[in-house]
């Protein structure tokens, strides 16, 4: 009976990964700072919102569809998530993405990687492996050559936390 | 320098040409420890060990800089895009926060249009 609710648990969850709409990644920021903090505290940790303050330096960030954010909906392993990120750009010197941010909601330092790139990518493309404690999102933040910033974000259920 | 590091620089794909984008992949052997976690056998907290900054340059010029932190995997992979401008190398440059310096390069061979 019990493995019965179990299967009937793992396939409700089988979800597929939603881009998150605005508000919910509001509600992530407030549960982020209450999350499963780790006993020791790393010289880097910093909350989302605090994350995309010191990137957007309070500037407007609007949900976008010229992002596309690849992560796995589940992720068996947390030590090892891939995240991919490509925005829609031409990357000439008039218009091109400045730089992708990949943050997350619930590991103690929201921050995992920081990209700066030229029109001499030729695409705004970056991928990378993550390591997440628990499940949350993935968020990525997009400054654009004219100043501006974007956002994208997805939700990873993780089987088996990464932090070790 | 001598790398004190394993890693690697793959393009993809392998045949490309003048004004091709390729893919650039660079993986290195890194612990990228959190100094979060404890050792098993001593209970001791492993220090955190991590690649923080990488640049990667053609012909000596960066066209992709990278902050890196420590929520990033173990032995990193990263991936970029160049766009082939001629024959030439790629330097990936990179330091951890114990502030280890290394380099690996891979020369760009664009075929014949």
């Amino acid at each position: 009976m019990e493995r019965r609710n179990f299967i009937k648990n793992i396939m409700a969850v089988s979800a597929v990964a939603v881009t998150v709409p605005n508000s919910l990644l509001a509600e992530e920021t407030e549960k982020a700072k209450v999350s499963k903090a780790p006993a020791v505290k790393g010289p880097n940790d910093m909350p989302l919102a605090d994350a995309i303050k010191a990137i957007t330096d309070g500037k407007e960030v609007k949900e976008s569809d010229k992002i596309k954010l690849t992560v796995p909906e589940i992720a068996e392993n947390g030590a090892v998530v891939p995240v991919k990120v490509e925005v829609e750009s031409p990357m000439t010197e008039e218009d091109y993405v400045k730089s992708i941010h990949i943050l997350n909601t619930k590991n103690s330092n929201s921050r995992c990687a920081d990209i700066m790139l030229t029109p001499a990518n030729g695409k705004a493309y970056f991928s990378t492996r993550v390591k997440l404690a628990e499940t949350q999102e993935i968020v990525t933040i997009v400054e654009l050559s004219d100043g501006t910033f974007m956002k994208a974000g997805k939700s990873i259920k993780v089987t088996i936390g990464g932090c070790g | 320098m001598a790398e004190k590091r394993k890693s690697m620089i793959k393009i993809k794909p392998k045949k490309y040409k003048v004004g091709d984008i390729v893919k650039v992949d660079f993986i290195v052997i890194h612990p990228m420890d959190t100094g979060m976690a404890k050792d098993k056998k001593t209970g001791k907290i492993i220090p955190a060990h991590y690649i923080n900054d990488i640049t990667f340059s053609f012909d000596g010029k960066p066209f992709t800089k990278m902050k890196i932190w420590e929520s990033v995997s173990q032995n990193p992979y990263f991936s970029v895009n160049m766009k082939v401008t001629g024959k030439g190398k790629i330097t990936v440059d990179y330091t951890d926060n114990l502030g280890e310096k290394n380099s690996k390069s891979k020369k760009v061979k664009p075929k014949k249009a």
